[in-house]
């Protein structure tokens, strides 16, 4: 019992409960910035009616989605169907464990943290894939297999991106990354890796331009087109709180994390800068979205192998070779 | 082992089902697909599902009372198809038509083809995945629309010539909001290239996507944009000018590879051509009537038939009519363009991804109820 | 100038059949040419040879026969033709779908609206009707009609 109370236990339940909380609370905030980008951008208000400017349509929608019926597809493989959603999004908690939202709030800081936010991004790819399996249908499964060869192609470029940074920074631990980036930020001195890690980001989470698994001019809705009620939602919520995580993960490898530019914070909490950054960086997600048209699956995947995947190698060896050396 | 192999490979195709109900299919159309993997083996577009009946029903009308049926077929290109319908009644009946009124008709003919090329302009960039091109493209849309809305009342299905004439004259407001689109086109043409001509991924989706060669589309019939990518310089506003096109200057553009993105600039092309003439009807506009006087109610022609043809914004579309001196046509057929358009995806897409099929059948601008009619 | 040519082609396979100028423009084709049933694949062939397309098959149905009209076009200015082909209720004229590839779409239609069968097409499923329809619509005794002729009342 004392060991269930011990102050680390505690700690990792409490956050785990606030990284649920805020997960929700951001998927909310997102969807609805989403739209209210998409609207600018396209000449129109975006949603304008429930709350003002639209701020209440997310929670409308969120308990709309929770009335409605699961509906399980005929010869569709019942348990996994209803897993999947829960796969998908339970790893992506974990990340909130070990993300330095500021100076000392940290769930816990391991010393393996990058290594553990990438390890449980790659957890998303076998639920998508069950997920489409499991469906019954072949737009779904046809978005799954694209979804995994996506993944697993842009998952490398990312990695090599972000070990460049663990070689700099000498530590796999958030908080000191982050640490050292007190004077310059490291997308100035690794701006290869930076563009690299934002580029393979965007692809690892779906996003458009890479939104190929669930192109819905293609495949309907991809790996979820026969989800509906939370099920869909639940996928919803884990995109949405993947972009939060890649964009944090950006913020605290390349963007200084909660330190102001070259170290001025002009007063301003960590936290403040910390959340600034990210939401920066996910808007930039959002209006790269609604400018580009979808690439190809095979244009997606040349651009990966035959692109990414040897300059972020190359960066990788020669940061690897001037830090050994210089 | 060879034989093992290719019955390994044959049980690898599987059929997926593209609509009738798909995001993409700009209407109800069905395609089957054989696929390997996300490769198109063979292609069975069904149609069909939007069939109503209309040859049928100009058969037992009036011809007074078919006119609006013409602009429900291709309801992008209401107005053209309307325009096509009185030019053959007009012909058969033997009416003559104010000259006013024949400059009214290509105004509204030109901006509705523009309509329909801003269209398929947004919605293409939809199915390649861009969603903002096509709020932009609706946007100048809208603007067109207001303007046929002003003169004809409807948005969509105009009915607005008549057999002599048209049904209402256009006024100084209706000339002055036309010039302030053409104006506002001028910017807008840089603003589509920046946001869509020039990005790298929509070049990459649509160059040598679909080529469709000019002995292809010969042997299927396909028409219009379609064909001139392929860089025939057919038009039939050129090669058998109907109405009063023969006066204005403008250029048929051709493309040369007849791919996409072929496809693309040509209807864009088309849409700046479409804006000169209208540009020159309006500096040119005669005075005088917009009806010719004495048409009468119940109009009875001499036997014989009439072929009419007249470009509509997806090619050569024709209204053939044989009249057996009744009130109405003994017999109506329409021809129309995307019916050898779509045809050709037959020979287009086996070899294709599935991503492509999606992007050469945007690209081809089909409007399926009028292949149904 | 091919619908020059083309004419004088026509001419010389079909000797005997009736060309018939169309000055008044009308028709909106050039000249048109009654062919006999059996002919019509020879036709289709010298208008492919002669690099026209194939713009439309349509039937009309009279009390004493079908007719076929072919509609051919090239792509130049007012060149197009009309080749004629009278059909028998419940003759089968040859199919020219390995001519004109476009053409096994217009004889699908013109079957599922008159039923008229193409030998040696290989697809005659409905293309428009529902794929279980044994009616004919465009028939004129099939639903409500207006008149009925036999085809001397309108062409004379």
């Amino acid at each position: 019992m004392s060991y269930l109370l011990s102050s680390e236990w505690s700690r990792l339940i409490l956050g785990l409960l606030v990284a649920v909380g805020f997960s929700q609370l951001n998927a909310l905030f997102l969807v609805w910035l989403e739209r209210k980008i998409a609207g600018h951008i396209q000449l129109r208000p975006g949603p304008m009616e429930v709350g003002p400017h639209g701020l209440l349509q997310t929670i409308a929608d969120a308990v709309k989605l929770m009335g409605k019926e699961l509906i399980l597809p005929l010869k569709a493989d019942r348990k996994l169907f209803f897993v999947a959603p829960v796969l998908v999004f339970t790893p992506v908690l974990v990340g909130f464990l070990v993300l330095p939202f500021a100076k000392n709030m940290i769930i816990h800081d391991l010393n393996v943290g990058v290594l553990l936010i990438f390890a449980f991004s790659t957890f998303t790819v076998p639920a998508i894939l069950s997920g489409g399996w499991a469906s019954n249908n072949k737009y779904a499964l046809l978005g799954a297999v694209r979804s995994v060869g996506q993944n697993v192609a842009y998952e490398i470029p990312l990695l090599l991106a972000a070990m460049s940074i663990v070689l700099m920074a000498n530590s796999l631990s958030f908080s000191e990354i982050v640490h050292a980036q007190r004077r310059l930020w490291f997308i100035f001195v690794q701006p290869v890796a930076g563009i690299i890690y934002l580029i393979s980001a965007t692809a690892e989470t779906n996003r458009a331009p890479f939104d190929i698994p669930e192109a819905e001019s293609e495949l309907v809705a991809g790996f979820h087109t026969e989800y509906s009620g939370m099920g869909f939602g639940l996928f919803f919520l884990a995109e949405y709180t993947n972009m939060f995580i890649v964009c944090a993960v950006a913020t605290s490898l390349f963007f200084g994390g909660w330190t102001g530019p070259f170290g001025i914070s002009l007063g301003i909490p960590g936290i403040v800068w910390f959340l600034f950054k990210t939401y920066v960086l996910i808007f930039h997600l959002m209006w790269v979205r609604w400018t580009f048209p979808r690439v190809r699956f095979d244009q997606l995947m040349n651009f990966a192998w035959k692109v990414l995947i040897p300059i972020s190698l190359a960066n990788f060896v020669v940061t690897a070779v001037v830090v050994k050396f210089v | 082992m060879a034989e093992q192999d290719t019955t390994r490979a044959s049980q690898r195709v599987y059929t997926l089902n593209l609509g009738p109900q798909h995001p993409s299919t700009h209407g109800v159309l069905r395609v089957l697909l054989d696929l390997d993997g996300e490769y198109i083996v063979k292609a069975d577009p069904v149609i069909g599902y939007g069939h109503r009946g209309h040859e049928k029903m100009g058969e037992n009308r009036q011809y007074r009372q078919f006119l609006p049926n013409t602009s429900r077929m291709d309801y992008l290109s209401g107005m053209l198809f309307n325009h096509g319908f009185v030019l053959a009644v007009e012909k058969l009946a033997g009416i003559q038509v104010p000259e006013r009124a024949k400059y009214i008709r290509v105004i509204a003919s030109e901006l509705n083809r523009i309509s329909s090329h801003l269209l398929w302009f947004g919605t293409y960039l939809l199915d390649l995945g861009g969603f903002t091109p096509f709020l932009y493209a609706f946007d100048d849309r809208e603007q067109i629309l207001d303007i046929l809305d002003s003169v004809s009342g409807s948005r969509l299905t105009y009915s607005y010539c008549r057999f002599g004439g048209v049904s209402r004259d256009i006024d100084s407001k209706f000339i002055d909001m036309t010039r302030a689109f053409l104006k506002r086109m001028e910017k807008r043409w840089a603003d589509y290239d920046g946001l869509v001509t020039k990005n790298i991924i929509f070049i990459r989706r649509t160059r040598d996507v679909g080529v469709i060669d000019a002995e292809l589309a010969r042997r299927y019939g396909v028409t219009g944009p379609n064909l001139r990518a392929c860089g025939v310089a057919f038009d039939v506003r050129r090669s058998e000018p109907y109405e009063v096109y023969d006066r204005f200057e403008f250029e048929v553009p051709t493309g040369s590879r007849g791919d996409a993105l072929d496809r693309y600039s040509v209807r864009f092309m088309e849409m700046r051509q479409s804006c000169r003439i209208i540009a020159q009807a309006l500096d040119h506009l005669p005075q005088g009537d917009f009806m010719a006087g004495k048409v009468p109610q119940k109009l009875a022609p001499p036997r014989g038939e009439v072929y009419s043809a007249f470009e509509s914004a997806r090619g050569l579309s024709a209204y053939y009519l044989v009249s057996d001196g009744g009130p109405g046509p003994y017999r109506c057929h329409i021809r129309v363009p995307s019916f050898g358009n779509l045809n050709v995806l037959n020979d287009v897409l086996p070899g294709t991804l599935v991503a492509d099929a999606i992007s050469i059948l945007g690209s081809i601008d089909v409007v399926i109820p009028e292949i149904d009619r | 100038m091919k619908v020059k040519d083309i004419e004088g082609v026509m001419r010389s396979k079909f000797p005997d059949a009736p060309l018939h100028m169309d000055e008044s423009g009308l028709t909106g084709a050039l000249w048109s040419m009654a062919v006999p049933i059996s002919g019509i694949r020879d036709a289709a062939g010298a208008f492919d040879a002669a690099g026209f397309f194939l713009e439309s098959i349509t039937a009309l149905d009279f009390e004493d026969t079908f007719e076929l009209v072919y509609h051919f076009n090239c792509y130049e200015p007012m060149s197009r033709v009309v080749v004629r082909v009278l059909c028998g209720h419940g003759q089968v004229p040859p199919s020219i779908c390995d001519i004109y590839r476009g053409a096994v779409w217009l004889e699908r239609e013109v079957h599922d609206f008159f039923g008229i069968e193409f030998s040696g097409n290989p697809d005659m499923r409905p293309l428009l009707l529902p794929e279980d329809a044994d009616y004919h619509p465009l028939r004129k005794t099939f639903g409500k009609v207006g008149a009925y002729h036999k085809r001397e009342v309108i062409y004379g």
